[in-house]
């Protein structure tokens, strides 16, 4: 009995294995279309076009964020932010990723990648802490886009900011990751909506749930082919340098629909890349999306069983764990910047360009910590203490750092903070993320010196007395 | 095969170069007291052999409650030590502290050739560590209450380098926290002001001077071969002679040579006592103190000594105290609210 049990076990193990290692460096898709009576020609299900439209839209946001000439030009600027933010009747061109040479890009125009999209309608609208003022998530993208439009290049160097970089760091949380976590991966998997025996909308050539985990998959801004890429050149794909990394179809130009990596795959690479190399966050991420797709067509457009369902929930668990711990890690990097940064403040060595560096930087920092409280969890005591740390505005070489904002979108700076201090803050910012996210990888650690000596010097148990 | 795992970790000390019974250096050990036997006290290779083996030693009750000793703390360390403060905890606080300081700068010596730097922070965490051992041994042997935990080291009465093992687990705990401190404290500060050049120089991944403590001869200290060194030398590094007077019965040789590695630190503070030839020396303690070999007793009795010696004070508290109180409510009637220390009843 025991025996046959063992067998069996094994058996099953075995074939788990050999099923996993087939499909382990399968791309996303192509899937069959399961839809009962779809009479059309497609033969591929899978389609998340949408949430590409929307990645270009955020990428071109962030380029046109650094076009303010210092005020003369802001109604003009504002005007081409918004349009991005919240679509346009007009087809929008791509301001990035745009063609470029060694590079060729095959869409100019949103349009050509779907129709009808914005950022605003797909955007977190709950309570943002993390900013002054009391206002809710769309509020305060579309008062740094006012801000943006204001300033020169993008960059305020009394109050220390950094538009382009808070406003994308910003959105790839509260679009990208509160969209998949919050909605596509949450609600959308229960048995009453979006069922996988109907087709997603009349006429569709997706069941409800194929379309709902590819939304989800889309937001996550992976190529299709990421999987089969290397850390090193996800990333270099979305910096858009290796050509070859990036072209799956041998066609020599870039299809943004399947072909490119997007924000929060890129930052999964770059954790994967960079500090301590013992993380797989994308290929984790991928293989959960990957194989959950599999699950639902492998229903074969039948509504899934509770069994089917609860599995399914697992892999978004999995995507949404290490998702949330991908931006922990980037904020955890940008910390370390900071930190670095400030540095060379002190140093006084071209203090112009270390005080630029600082300031992107703490924009980085900055937005991404706003993505982490964009999510599905409440972070509770954690954000609190993450938002003093970090402030509304990074510490300035004069010793103050911005305390609130008026009614008139004014900067207040009123809390005393001296850049040593603000050290300190960055230090206790990285511990805060390894202790509520036990994130892996830390790039920039600051102390990581103090942990490699301690390793040296080995445990302090059972020290020798005489 | 956990278990397997459990008894290999109870042993693993034996094959880890920083420990002192790692066995590379207890063969070097046994290598050193035969040549100093046969060169030194022109004794036959037979002769030395049986001294250095001697099994009246080897097996006998004392050496053989220090083997099962030895076991019952590995056991007990495994529990304990994920429950204490390390020193990465220590410096790590310590690092944020530093932060904090105006007039501090951090990196200000980060220009110190690499090479400085790293033997500098060598040669500083050791001479720390030593500085701060010699110091907690001091107060073990000066305070009643931490006594009353290291006799059980004391009462051992003969050694083998199984012996330094032979220390109630309070104990352990008390050095483990000292090495955090110590250790964490040196770590922060060189991090501070010398950035991250800063490293350690090891030989088989031990610091290069412990690692010379240990090969030339440190588990000697606990044993009864009792090698001297020159009267000039005694005065700067403890002898394995000078040791086993620390552990000597004799009423002269109570609360003399503390130090581990430098006997600098008993020169300093007026604790040395150099090794005198010929003298026959008796380990241990009276009956009335401890017991060699009785386990109970050795794990046991440092918990009533220490309750005994707190009533003691308690009740001496309580004498001084209680006629200063009777004065008071005499002198003063009763509206005055009697001092909150005179209505402690330790009784």
């Amino acid at each position: 009995m025991l025996k046959s049990k063992l067998n069996l076990t094994t058996a099953i193990v075995l074939s788990t294995l050999l099923s996993g290692a087939a499909l382990a460096d399968q791309a996303y898709g192509p899937f069959p279309v399961t839809v009962k009576g779809y009479e059309g020609d497609k033969t591929n299900s899978v389609s998340y076009s949408g949430q590409i439209a929307r990645h270009v839209l955020h990428d071109s946001l962030k380029k046109a964020a650094g076009k303010g000439d210092g005020g003369h030009n802001a109604a003009e600027v504002e005007a081409l932010m918004l349009a991005y933010f919240n679509g346009s009747d007009e087809d929008l061109a791509i301001i990035a990723p745009a063609s470029k040479d060694g590079f060729p890009v095959k869409q100019a125009t949103v349009n050509e990648i779907s129709k009808g999209k914005n950022i605003s309608g797909k955007f977190y609208n709950g309570a943002m802490t993390a900013w002054p003022g009391n206002k809710s998530g769309v509020d305060v993208a579309l008062q740094m886009i006012n801000l943006a439009a204001a300033s020169n290049q993008g960059y305020d160097p009394v109050n220390g900011m950094d538009w382009g970089q808070l406003i994308s760091k910003f959105t790839l949380g509260a679009m990208a990751y509160n969209q998949a976590v919050d909605n596509y991966l949450d609600e959308k998997l229960e048995a009453g909506t979006k069922p996988n025996d109907k087709p997603y909308k009349e006429g569709a050539h997706y069941t409800g749930k194929e379309h709902s985990w590819d939304e989800a998959f889309g937001y996550f801004g992976a190529a299709a082919h990421s999987v089969s890429l290397s850390p090193e050149q996800n990333y270099a794909v979305s910096k858009q340098k290796d050509l070859a990394a990036a072209d799956a179809n041998g066609d020599d130009v870039i299809d943004l629909k399947t072909e490119m990596v997007f924000g929060p795959a890129y930052y999964a690479a770059g954790a994967d890349k960079g500090g301590n190399k013992n993380t797989q966050y994308m290929v984790t991420i991928f293989n959960a999306f990957r194989d959950g797709r599999a699950l639902i067509a492998s229903a074969n457009g039948e509504a899934l069983t509770d069994a089917q369902r609860a599995e399914l929930k697992n892999y978004a668990d999995i995507i949404e764990t290490n998702w949330e711990k991908t931006l922990a890690e980037a904020t955890f990097k940008y910390a370390g910047s900071v930190y670095k940064d400030i540095d060379k403040i002190k140093s006084g060595e071209d203090s112009d360009k270390a005080l630029r560096n600082y300031v992107k930087h703490w924009g980085e920092l900055k937005g991404f910590s706003m993505a982490l409280q964009s999510g599905k969890n409440n972070l509770g005591a954690a954000a609190i203490d993450m938002n003093w740390l970090i402030g509304f505005g990074p510490a300035m070489p004069d010793g103050k750092m911005v305390s609130d904002i008026d009614a008139g979108g004014n900067f207040v700076r009123d809390r005393e903070m001296t850049l040593d201090d603000y050290q300190v803050n960055m230090l206790k910012v990285q511990k805060l993320l390894i202790d509520t996210f036990g994130i892996e990888s830390r790039a920039n650690d600051a102390t990581a010196d103090l942990a490699a000596l301690a390793e040296k010097l080995g445990t302090t148990e059972s020290a020798e007395s005489d | 095969m956990e278990i397997l795992d459990h008894i290999g970790s109870v042993f693993a000390d034996f094959s880890n170069p920083k420990k002192r019974v790692f066995f590379g250096y207890l063969l070097l050990t046994i290598l050193i007291a035969l040549v100093w036997l046969v060169a030194v006290r022109r004794a036959s290779i037979r002769a030395a052999l049986h001294e250095v083996f001697d099994r009246k030693v080897l097996f006998s009750a004392s050496s053989l409650a220090d083997y099962k000793i030895f076991v019952i703390n590995r056991v007990f360390t495994m529990f304990i030590s994920p429950l204490l403060v390390s020193q990465l905890a220590i410096a790590t606080a310590l690092y944020y502290a530093l932060h904090d300081v105006d007039f501090l700068q951090r990196g200000l010596f980060a220009g110190t050739p690499k090479g400085v730097i790293i033997a500098l922070f060598t040669a500083t965490i050791f001479v720390v560590d030593d500085l701060t051992k010699y110091l907690m041994h001091r107060w073990m042997h000066r305070w009643p209450l931490l006594w009353a935990i290291h006799k059980v080291h004391h009462s051992a009465e003969t050694m083998t380098p199984i012996t330094v093992y032979r220390v109630h687990p309070l104990e352990g705990v008390l050095y483990g926290l000292r090495a955090a401190v110590a250790q964490g404290t040196v770590m922060a500060s060189f991090l501070f002001f010398f950035g991250n050049a800063v490293d350690l120089h090891t030989v088989l991944g031990v610091n290069i001077l412990s690692f010379v403590f240990h090969v030339t001869g440190s588990n000697l200290r606990h044993s009864h071969i009792s090698i001297r060194y020159w009267r000039w030398l005694e005065h700067l590094l403890i002898s394995p002679a000078q040791h086993q007077v620390h552990h000597s019965i004799a009423r002269e040789h109570h609360d003399k040579n503390f130090g581990v590695a430098f006997a600098v630190w008993d020169w300093m503070f007026g604790s040395l006592h150099l090794s005198e030839q010929g003298r026959k020396l008796k380990f241990g303690l009276k009956a009335s103190e401890a017991h060699p070999s009785r386990l109970l007793d050795i794990y046991f009795r440092p918990f009533g000594d220490m309750a005994r010696y707190l009533r003691r004070r308690a009740r001496r508290l309580h004498e001084r105290l209680r006629p200063q109180a009777a004065r008071n409510s005499a002198a003063s009637g009763r509206d005055k609210p009697i001092p909150a220390v005179a209505r402690t009843d330790p009784g």
